[in-house]
């Protein structure tokens, strides 16, 4: 197997990060929004990132896949499993980069992220760490059936935990 | 992905870096010793910087493996290959940990990556990036036939002074 698997869904391929990414990336991270997620980078330490995506999975076994646009072929995002340092449980996280929000891009990602870490990592039920001032996130965790949890932290930021249903609650 | 090999000098192996060095690298990333590679860092930070190591490694094609003692299997530094972006050319990097230190073990960890670069890679030549105040980096260069080229400025890093290897020609 190699090491990040690649999958498909209706709009979207779930895949690698690969070099190519980076000036998507770069120019998400330089962007107001990427405080989410801990922004703003610059070009290199988004470099960084990026390799650490990609080695996330070699250490953990699952990680975050880039998004790609089928019609375009155009990177759109993240999406996948993170559990880093310190976490007591790993969480699904997203995010789509400017221009491509609104299409639902992002609930079909996570959607089959979701289903493939329950049945592939044995990850089921998993949680979002999500920062409540984030609307966006809080309506897609919901939509995706989530529910708030209790209050926590993310790498020093307070955060909503939301917990999502079990594959076979769905 | 690419596999990491493994390779054995005399005293050392290196071989992929995994989760069992991960208090190590942390208490070297957290130490002074990791001032000359832009630290010292957080756990947090430290935990990505493992990553990073781990992901060169399918993105490159090579990368930098853990070094341990050949007898115990205790982590020493960190050593081998990389090509970050912004880079000029790919570059033999190392970092020893407190316990590796003063044995030499840099210098023999960087011998064999750049025999590596050569022999398995097929490389011509190979250069380190050093910051200029980090005199015990440079002292090693040198021990290893490198000379100083020129430098760049870095917009992360300041400047580093690029030191050339010994090429693949004047080694045959």
């Amino acid at each position: 197997m190699s090491l990040v698997p690649t999958l498909e869904t209706e709009n979207l391929i779930l895949r690698a990060p690969q070099e190519s990414d980076l000036d998507a990336m770069a120019a998400f991270m330089q962007s107001e929004r990427s405080h989410w997620i801990g922004g703003p980078k610059n070009r290199f330490e988004t470099w960084r990132g990026l390799l650490s995506i990609l080695g996330h999975w070699a250490l953990r076994g699952y990680g975050l896949w880039h998004i790609e646009e089928k019609s375009s072929g155009k990177s759109i995002g993240t999406v996948g499993i993170l559990k880093h340092d310190g976490w007591d449980e790993p969480e699904l996280g997203w995010h789509v980069y400017d221009g491509f929000e609104g299409k639902g891009y992002a609930f079909e990602a996570a959607f089959a992220a979701r289903a493939y870490a329950a049945q592939k990592f044995g990850l089921d039920g998993v949680i979002s760490h999500i920062d409540p001032t984030n609307t966006r996130s809080v309506a897609l965790a919901k939509r995706l059936g989530a529910t708030y949890e209790r209050d926590g932290q993310v790498l020093g930021h307070a955060c909503h935990n939301y917990r999502h249903p079990k594959q076979a609650d769905l | 992905m690419t596999s990491i090999p493994t390779l054995n000098t005399e005293r050392l192996v290196m071989r992929a870096p995994g989760p069992q060095d991960f208090e190590a690298y942390v208490e070297f990333r957290m130490s002074d010793r990791a001032v000359g590679v832009g630290g010292p860092f957080t756990r947090s930070q430290a935990f990505d910087h493992m990553c990073e190591l781990l992901g060169h490694w399918p993105m490159r094609g090579f990368g930098r493996w853990m070094v341990a003692d050949k007898t115990t299997d205790q982590p020493l530094g960190i050593v081998g290959l990389m090509y970050p972006e912004s880079w000029p050319e790919p570059e033999i990097a190392w970092s020893v940990f407190a316990d590796g230190e003063g044995r030499g073990i840099a210098y023999e960890a960087a011998m064999e990556s750049r025999r590596y670069a050569y022999d398995v890679l097929g490389w011509d030549t190979v250069i380190s990036c050093i910051v200029p105040e980090n005199t015990r980096s440079i002292a090693l260069a040198k021990r290893m036939g490198a000379v100083q080229e020129t430098s760049f400025q870095h917009e992360e890093l300041g400047e580093l002074d690029i030191w050339r290897h010994l090429s693949r020609e004047v080694l045959q």
